[in-house]
């Protein structure tokens, strides 16, 4: 699993495609963080969490880009039934793949730690350091989860478009579902339809500085299961 | 090394093979022969622990390949007809990721290997998307043999590369036997004969001959055939008096002469001899004329 | 498939183990679709999900080995297979979910602990002894809000011991019942209950939205409980510092402050009341005397003098410079032989217990009162309280009533008695024989078990002040729960003064600063990025 976890980190720093969503990534919030910076001088304090809230409208359309090619490249070039004839279980290729998106976010999101830093080095005043903490790992979370699904998409189809377009529209989805309750009268049914939502976990308690149990759990779970499911896909190409 | 018995394997409502059972020794060459469709991708990709089977028991250097499928995945090494390529790896980088997913121990060394056997030991940073056919073709075998496989699986090796390499390719093949025991595939005939050790010849699923390719060319040869050129007579007096040959089946004009058909077992050529001797007539030229393994194969796959 | 019937049917623990995950499975998806259905859980549902829980369990446990390889075996490649096992795990992870979230298990993470219930509000939780309910108007559009403010409802309901119930009404769905409390969406309300478990209309308190959404929650919860019963008057006819007054020498802040809680303040004129042979009101549950300019005139007094015999509560905040408790004056003299306290004409000068000149004076010794129950510098400086220019007090040690000392300077402070001098030039020496040595008492109190009269008096008026009844904080409190103890409304419910600093400062930065920081943050990092994958690019293109 480590040999492919090695081999697709390797693919990130190699690929141009992926600096240039590195470039994106890091100039949007960039500008994000600057945009609060000037609009709170003096006025309000600086919003801790005001890069994760960008980052989790931003990851619906990140993570597809990131993961579209993991496994559909690998069944258009081959690669894949190769792969199932190497000595490697079925699982091992899928957590390897995930773990290295997984990784390679996380070395951006620990990157836009840089912002507050240097903001850190020209003021004595410190932030609100713990919801800052707390607001960070729901968006590592968060980000896990928006990776898994691009990469569930990616094990469907040999086309990388396609799976991009899938995953988008699936995380969008996901992510304006918070908005049922403009759309659906019933309150419970709204409020059910919040709770599947990605953003329904992450806006009333990380973005607070609020660790709950449950969100982690959806997160986690929305891993485990996107993963599972590809692990399933990826099998079933032997019965193709 | 390699066991296959009853093997059969269906694709949803489709059966791609049905109930085929063989075997290869170590170090033998054993060639799958058969047109396109016959199952022959089918049976490989069952043997490299690729497809479960859906019936049958086939195990590899010991190993049974539903069971044990980790195992039997170490012990072969698989070349698929397309080469799969990581576009933005270099040789060196290919070669070596598939040697650590393989379990060599000391990749480094035995991938310098690999590459000077093939010959692209001085290529070995150029990015794969860089190398041209040919090399790509090298490049796949190098892979299928980093780890040193007992067995090893071709399909289709010679496809779509030009007849200098397909005849390196082929040289490369008939080595690799000294060491490994190889399974390939292809529906060139002349390959087949050239190379192997041993052919299945497959068709729709089902095995329709194996064994050595003289053997198979002795078994299936329904009759023997020699070639006569006769003078001294017009055509009508000799194709007549060659009818009356003892123990011919059939005669076929042939060029310059006629072509004998001869019944199985019976050895025509002293008959013939005596026949037209004693007519007075000259033999001018008499020989036996071998079926090709493609006269047989076209003649099975006919039927 | 036929049976022998000579031979016996055997039940392998395999059967035994599938039949009880297949149970399992199936109780667990009914649950979800259960769930799905009531939108909430009922017994049935509860009940389904346990079944199912042990139904796996037991599968796992009775055949561990068939159990994993139906998860992740070769079963599971088989596609119809495989969908299931799918929706197994969905079940165990939704199930999963489910556990968690009734459990409430949550970390708060920010500075100030805001999702946290702080010690005060624990401690007004613990005194309710009627049921409170919260009641929320949020429409579909607000739900965000709605489970944002849940959080904090739930820690109230979970502390109170169910005394606190909350409830959640959908304005759009029920505008009857948001016209009954004139409700916007998003609003909150507290109330009591009455007695037949509907809230009691007449008892219902808005809760105001400010960034303190704790302090909000309490204050309403404490204006409940208060209820309006308690009236506090504030003398305006002496010249005392003004309640209605917002600049820094006005104490609109401190008045605003206990009305928030519940206390409810009023404007009291003594001299007017004496002048129309009027009482003070029945309803006057204390009196403060905030800085008069002069005494009260011997018909105010008796009105004063009137009040505190039915058990009367006065707060008295003295002052330097002005005509008001001088010694041997009426209302002076009136206060010792009555209570045994009197103001002295000393300025408490202290060497140790001071800030910026030793007149600026902390509390040094605090006896353990109610009164100064918040005030613990030991612990937390922020407790203290800071009088500016004091005059001392003098405790008569044996009293017709019970009085006390309950704030002192140190031993190495004086009262300086050459008032005079320190005004005009603002020096001080002690004169030993002439200015009275430390400690001496700042605050007062004296109370009359008899009829049940309080006093507490300060020899400081300052400090209720705008400008300075917040820094710091002590004095604050100090006020309060002088009210809170002599009302008797401190049975009730208690007040909190944390520093005004929320703990998240607003940034100071200058310009140069600013550009720095944009330009790394949007030229440098991105442009080195970009200027990395131009150079893999360019390895790309050899050979």
């Amino acid at each position: 699993m480590w040999i492919i976890f090695r081999r697709e980190i390797g693919q990130y720093f190699a690929s141009p495609v992926a600096y240039l969503i590195a470039f994106a990534y890091l100039l949007l919030t960039g500008l994000v963080f600057n945009n609060d910076l000037t609009s709170s001088l003096t006025i309000r304090p600086a919003d801790p969490a005001v890069v994760p809230t960008f980052l989790s409208f931003g990851m619906v359309f990140f993570a597809p880009v990131l993961t579209m090619r993991m496994l559909a490249e690998e069944s258009r070039e081959g690669t894949l039934e190769l792969l199932l004839t190497a000595p490697v279980r079925d699982s091992d290729i899928v957590f390897g793949k995930f773990l290295s998106a997984w990784f390679y976010y996380t070395v951006l999101l620990l990157l836009t730690i840089v912002y507050p830093i240097l903001l850190l080095s020209t003021t004595p005043n410190l932030p609100d350091l713990g919801h800052f903490i707390a607001a960070y790992i729901g968006i590592w979370l968060y980000g896990g989860a928006t990776l898994a699904v691009g990469l569930m998409f990616s094990s469907l189809t040999e086309n990388q478009i396609v799976a991009a377009f899938l995953s988008t529209s699936a995380l969008l989805l996901l992510y304006l579902g918070n908005l049922a309750g403009d759309i659906v009268a019933d309150i419970n049914l709204a409020n059910l339809i919040r709770k599947l939502t990605l953003g329904g976990h992450f806006s009333p308690s990380f973005a607070y500085g609020l660790v709950r149990a449950e969100d982690v759990a959806y997160f986690a779970g929305i891993i485990v299961i996107m993963l599972f499911i590809s692990i399933r896909v990826v099998e079933s190409r032997r019965w193709r | 090394m390699i066991e296959v018995q009853n093997l059969t394997k269906r694709y949803g409502n489709y059966l791609a093979v049905d109930n085929i059972s063989f075997e290869a020794q170590p170090g033998e060459i054993l060639g799958l022969l058969g047109p396109n469709g016959a199952g022959k991708t089918t049976t490989m990709r069952v043997l490299t622990g690729f497809l479960p089977p859906n019936g049958g028991k086939i195990s590899i250097a010991g190993f049974d390949v539903m069971t044990d499928s980790m195992q039997v995945r170490r012990q072969v090494g698989y070349m698929p007809e397309r080469i799969p390529i990581y576009p933005d790896m270099t040789v060196e980088g290919y070669v070596t990721f598939w040697a650590k997913l393989r379990g060599v121990t000391r990749p480094r060394k035995r991938v310098a290997e690999v590459l000077e056997q093939v010959q692209l030991y001085d290529r070995r940073r150029s990015l794969v998307r860089n190398l041209s056919k040919g090399m790509r073709q090298r490049l796949g075998l190098a892979q299928a043999l980093v780890h040193d496989p007992k067995v090893v699986i071709l399909d289709e090796p010679t496809i779509g590369i030009d007849p200098q390499q397909v005849i390196e390719v082929r040289e490369s093949v008939r080595q690799l036997g000294q060491n490994h025991t190889v399974l390939f595939s292809t529906h060139i005939l002349s390959e087949a004969e050239q190379v192997c050790d041993r052919v299945i010849i497959i068709n729709k699923g089902h095995i329709v001959a194996q064994g050595r390719p003289s053997d198979l060319r002795q078994q299936l040869q329904p009759e023997v055939s020699v070639y006569v050129q006769v003078g001294g007579g017009s055509e009508a007096e000799i194709s007549t008096l060659l009818r009356q040959v003892p123990g011919v089946n059939g005669i076929e004009a042939q060029g310059a002469g006629y072509s004998l058909r001869a019944q199985k077992g019976v050895d025509i050529r002293p008959h013939i001899f005596d026949k037209v001797t004693k007519a007075g007539y000259k033999l001018l030229e008499m020989r036996p004329v071998a079926m090709t393994l493609e006269d047989i194969f076209l003649d099975i796959v006919g039927r | 498939m036929s049976q022998n019937t000579s031979t016996p049917i055997t039940i392998t623990r395999s059967d035994i183990g599938q039949t009880f995950g297949f149970i399992g499975a199936l109780s667990v998806l009914l649950g979800i679709l259960g769930l799905l259905w009531q939108r909430g859980f009922t017994l049935a549902i509860v009940v389904l999900f346990f079944v199912g829980i042990i139904g796996l369990v037991l599968w796992w446990v009775i055949s561990p080995r068939e159990f994993v390889n139906f998860i992740t075996g070769r079963q599971a490649r088989y596609s119809t297979t495989a969908f299931f096992s799918t929706l197994l795990l969905l079940g165990i992870v939704v199930m999963g979910y489910i556990i968690l979230e009734r459990s409430a298990l949550s970390a708060d993470m920010t500075e100030g602990k805001r999702f946290t219930l702080s010690d005060t509000t624990l401690e007004v939780l613990n005194n309710i002894q009627r049921e409170v309910r919260i009641t929320g108007f949020y429409s579909p559009r607000a739900l965000q809000q709605r489970e944002v403010d849940d959080q904090f409802f739930r820690l109230y309901e979970q502390a109170s011991n169910g005394f606190v119930t909350r409830n959640y009404v959908d304005p759009v769905a029920q505008p009857g019942i948001a016209d009954d409390f004139q409700a916007n969406d998003g609003d909150v309300f507290i109330s009591f209950l009455g007695i037949n478990g509907d809230v009691d209309m007449s008892t219902v308190q808005y809760v105001t939205r400010s960034s303190r959404q704790e302090r909000d929650i309490t204050e309403a919860i404490s204006r409940l409980l208060l209820s309006g019963n308690y009236v506090i008057y504030f003398d305006i006819g002496l010249g005392e510092l003004n309640v209605t007054d917002t600049s820094q020498r006005g104490i609109s802040d401190i008045n605003d402050v206990i009305r928030a809680y519940g206390l409810i303040t009023q404007g009291l004129n003594l001299e007017e009341l004496a002048a129309s042979g009027a009482l003070i009101p029945e309803d006057a549950s204390a009196v403060v005397l905030a800085r008069p300019d002069v005494d009260p005139s011997p018909q105010a007094l008796t009105v004063l003098d009137e009040y505190m015999r039915r058990g009367g509560d006065l707060f008295i905040a003295a002052d330097t410079q002005t005509d008001f408790m001088r010694p041997n004056s009426l209302f002076n003299d009136y206060m010792w032989q009555n209570y045994g306290l009197r103001m002295l004409d000393a300025i408490v000068v202290d060497a140790i217990a001071s800030d910026e000149t030793q007149l600026d004076i902390f509390s040094y010794a605090i006896s353990d009162l109610e009164i100064t129950r918040s005030i613990d510098p030991g612990t937390d400086p922020n407790t203290a309280t800071k009088f500016r220019v004091a005059r001392a007090i003098d405790v008569n040690t044996e009293p017709p009533v019970s009085n006390g000392s309950a704030i002192r300077s140190s031993e190495n402070s004086y009262g300086e008695t050459d008032v005079t001098t320190l005004a005009q030039s603002n020096t001080y020496t002690y004169d030993d024989g002439v200015d009275i040595p430390g400690p001496l008492t700042t605050v007062a109190w004296a109370r009359n078990e008899a009829n049940g009269a309080n006093i507490v008096l300060v020899g400081d008026s300052d400090f209720l002040t705008n400008g300075q009844v917040g820094t710091p904080p002590g004095n604050a409190s100090l006020f309060a729960d002088s009210l809170l103890w002599m009302t008797g409304a401190g049975a009730a419910v208690t007040f909190s003064f944390e520093t005004t600093v929320t703990g998240q400062p607003l940034i100071f930065v200058d310009s140069r600063t600013l550009d720095f920081i944009v330009v790394i943050t949007i030229l440098v990092m991105p442009g080195i990025t970009l200027a990395l994958g131009a150079i893999v690019w360019l390895r790309r293109m050899r050979r």
